[in-house]
C-alpha cells in the first residue's frame, strides 16, 4: 500500500463521501421515524389482511419493528444507489477510468508496483464503503431516539450490522475494482459490476415477492444480507463467510490479472 | 554501462488470439508492433528515437518501463532488468508520456507536489525547471483544466526532471511548445547531457532531433532501421547543389559522388553530391561559375532516403 496514493485518493473524494453519507444518514433517520410513527396502524392493516403478506416485506425489511425498518432503509434501492457510488462508481472507474483518461501513466511511471496501486485502491474502496454504512447506522440510531424507540435497540448487534453491510458493499466493491483492472475503458467495467448487481438484486427481490423464485435467492449477493436477524441477534456466520469469499474470489482476479496486463498506450 | 540495452526485443499484439473464423470477420491478425530490436544507449548521451507515427517508438517506451511484457528479446535499463525490477528502473527515472494527461482537478503546483511525493525522491530542480520554462507561482497555482496545450507540456517536463532522474525518457517532449520554449526546452537537455544524465528522446520531428541528440536510432513498422550518429549520418547523405554558368558546361556525368544531374538552357545545373567535395570542384575548375549553391543535407532527406532504400530492400 501506499500512503502518498491513498492520501490523494481521500482527499479527492472527500466532498463526494461527505454527501453521500449525508444522504445515508438522512435516508436512514427517515424508516425508523416511520415506524415510530406509523408502525402500529401499518401492523393493525397486515393483520386485518387486506395486504399480501409477501407485499408487507422488502428484501426482509419491513416497518413494524425498528430492527425491520433499519433493514428496509439499508436494503432499499435508495440506500443501494448511495452506497453504490463508491462501491460501483469509484472502484470501476479507480483503474480503467485512470486509464481511459490517460492519467494511469502519470501514476506508472512512478515507483509504484501494480499490485501496491491496486492494494491501495482497494483499502480507500473499503475505507468508502466502511464510512457510508457507518453513517447510515447513525442516521438510522438519530431516527430511533427522534421517534422515542431507541430503547428498543440493542447497541452490541450494531457492529456486526455494519460488519454485514460492509462486508455486501466491499464485496461489490471488489467485484467493481477487478472489473476496472481488467479493461481498458471505464464503459464495459461499469456495465459488467452494474449488471452483476443489478441482476443480484432483482434475484432477491423476486424471490421476496415470489414464494417459486425463492430459491434463486442463493445465487444473490443481496440474500446474505441479513440485517434483521443481526439486530435481533440471530448471526449466520455463513452468509458473513459467503460475502467474503466473494471478495476474496475478486481480488484475487485481480491480484493475478493486473500485474500480467499489456498496458498500451491509451488510444 | 549502458542506459538502455535492447536483445532482440519483441512485440506482438494477438498472438495468442486463438485462431477461430468468427462468421462475417476475417482471421484474427498479428499486429507486429516491435520486431527484434538492437540498439544500445550510452550513458551521458542524448538518443534519438526517430520514426513516423506507429513506428513502434511507444512501443518501445512502455516495454522499457514494464508497462507492456516483451513477447521475445530482453531489456535492461540501467543495469535493470526491465520486466523485473521495472519499479527500481521506475524509481531512477523521469518518464514523458506522448500526449500527456494530467489530473485536472489538481492545482498546477499540488499536481507537481504529489508526483514528486509518489517518486519518494527531492524534487530539486523544479524551482529552476518552472523559472526556465517560464511557470511562475501564479499560474501553478491555476487548476490544470485552465492550463493551455503547452502550458500541460511544461507541466510533463517539470514532473519528468524535477527529481534530477539519471536517466529521462521523453516521448514527443516538444509538442504544443511554442518555438522559444523549444529552444529553452533544448537547453535544459544540453545542460543535463553536461551534467552525466542520459535522454532517450523520441520524436517524429527530424530537425530537433539533428539539433540536441548524438546519435539516432530510425524505426519503421516496428523495425530498427539504423543507428548512427547523427554527423555520420548527415556526412554521408547527398547534399543539393545548383550553378549558374556562363559559357560551355562542364561534364559532371560520371563524376565521383555526383548524381542526378540536370542542365537548363539558361545555364543553370542542379545535381546531388555526396561524399568528397574534390572530384566535384575538379570538374568544374575551367568552368566560370557565376553562381553556386550548396545547400547543407538535411536529416529529414537522410531519413526519406533511409525509407525509401528499406522500402527498396522490402519490394
Amino acid at each position: 500500500m501506499n500512503l502518498v496514493l491513498l492520501r490523494h485518493t481521500w482527499r479527492s473524494q472527500r466532498f463526494k463521501l461527505a454527501i453521500v453519507c449525508l444522504g445515508l444518514a438522512i435516508w436512514s433517520a427517515l424508516l425508523p421515524v416511520v415506524y415510530g410513527t406509523f408502525g402500529q396502524t401499518f401492523k393493525s392493516i397486515m393483520d386485518s389482511g387486506l395486504i399480501p403478506q409477501q407485499l408487507m416485506q422488502f428484501g426482509g425489511g419491513d416497518i413494524f419493528s425498528l430492527s425491520g425498518s433499519m433493514a428496509l432503509g439499508a436494503i432499499h434501492p435508495i440506500s443501494l444507489i448511495l452506497n453504490s457510488i463508491f462501491a460501483i462508481g469509484f472502484a470501476t472507474s479507480a483503474i480503467a477510468g485512470e486509464r481511459q483518461r490517460g492519467t494511469l501513466e502519470v501514476l506508472l511511471a512512478r515507483p509504484l508496483s501494480r499490485r501496491t496501486v491496486y492494494g491501495t485502491l482497494l483499502v480507500a474502496v473499503l475505507g468508502f464503503v466502511a464510512i457510508a454504512i457507518a453513517a447510515s447506522i447513525v442516521g438510522a440510531v438519530v431516527g430511533a431516539a427522534i421517534a422515542g424507540v431507541a430503547g428498543e435497540l440493542v447497541p452490541g448487534r450494531l457492529p456486526l450490522f455494519w460488519l454485514n453491510g460492509v462486508l455486501l458493499f466491499g464485496a461489490i466493491a471488489a467485484v467493481g475494482l477487478a472489473a476496472s483492472v481488467s479493461f481498458d475503458r471505464l464503459t464495459p467495467a461499469l456495465g459488467l459490476t452494474v449488471g452483476v448487481t443489478v441482476v443480484s438484486y432483482f434475484l432477491e427481490v423476486l424471490g421476496t415477492f415470489w414464494p417459486d423464485a425463492k430459491g434463486l435467492q442463493a445465487y444473490s449477493i443481496f440474500h446474505y444480507f441479513n440485517a434483521k436477524q443481526v439486530l435481533e441477534g440471530q448471526v449466520d456466520a455463513g452468509n458473513f463467510a459467503v460475502l467474503a469469499a466473494v471478495a476474496v474470489v475478486a481480488v484475487g482476479w485481480a491480484v493475478v490479472i493486473f500485474p500480467r496486463r499489456d498496458l498500451a498506450a491509451p488510444s | 554501462m549502458s542506459a538502455i540495452t535492447t536483445t532482440g526485443l519483441t512485440k506482438l499484439y494477438g498472438h495468442r488470439l486463438p485462431s477461430i473464423r468468427v462468421p462475417g470477420r476475417g482471421a484474427p491478425t498479428v499486429v507486429r508492433a516491435l520486431e527484434d530490436l538492437e540498439i544500445e544507449v550510452a550513458e551521458g548521451e542524448i538518443f534519438g528515437f526517430l520514426g513516423p507515427n506507429g513506428a513502434g517508438k511507444s512501443t518501445t517506451i512502455r516495454l522499457l518501463l514494464g508497462l507492456i511484457h516483451p513477447t521475445a528479446g530482453s531489456a535492461t535499463v540501467l543495469g535493470l532488468d526491465a520486466v523485473r525490477d521495472s519499479v527500481e528502473i521506475r524509481r531512477r527515472i523521469g518518464y514523458l508520456p506522448g500526449g500527456i494527461a494530467l489530473y485536472d482537478n489538481l492545482t498546477g503546483e499540488r499536481l507537481l507536489d504529489y508526483v514528486g511525493d509518489l517518486t519518494g525522491r527531492p524534487s530539486s530542480r523544479r524551482a529552476e525547471l518552472c523559472d526556465r520554462l517560464e511557470l511562475p507561482p501564479a499560474t501553478l497555482r491555476r487548476l490544470v483544466r485552465d492550463y493551455s496545450r503547452g502550458m500541460r507540456q511544461k507541466i510533463g517536463i517539470v514532473q519528468a526532471l524535477q527529481h534530477d532522474p539519471e536517466l529521462a525518457i521523453l516521448d514527443e517532449p516538444t509538442e504544443g511548445l511554442d518555438p522559444l520554449m523549444q529552444r529553452a526546452f533544448y537547453l535544459i537537455l544540453e545542460e543535463l547531457r553536461a551534467a552525466g544524465r542520459t535522454i532517450f528522446f523520441s520524436s517524429h520531428i527530424l530537425s530537433e532531433v539533428e539539433r540536441v541528440c548524438d546519435r539516432v536510432a530510425i524505426v519503421r513498422r516496428g523495425r530498427l532501421v539504423v543507428v548512427e550518429n547523427i554527423e555520420a549520418l548527415l556526412a554521408r547523405r547527398k547534399r543539393n547543389v545548383e550553378m549558374r554558368v556562363d559559357g560551355p558546361l562542364p561534364r559532371l556525368e560520371g563524376v565521383a559522388g555526383v548524381s542526378n544531374v540536370a542542365a537548363n538552357a539558361d545555364g543553370r545545373i542542379t545535381c546531388q553530391l555526396e561524399g568528397d567535395v574534390g572530384p566535384f570542384l575538379a570538374a568544374i575548375r575551367d568552368t566560370r561559375v557565376v553562381d553556386l549553391t550548396i545547400e547543407p543535407a538535411h536529416l529529414e532527406e537522410a531519413f526519406l532516403e533511409l525509407y525509401q532504400d528499406t522500402d527498396e530492400v522490402a519490394s
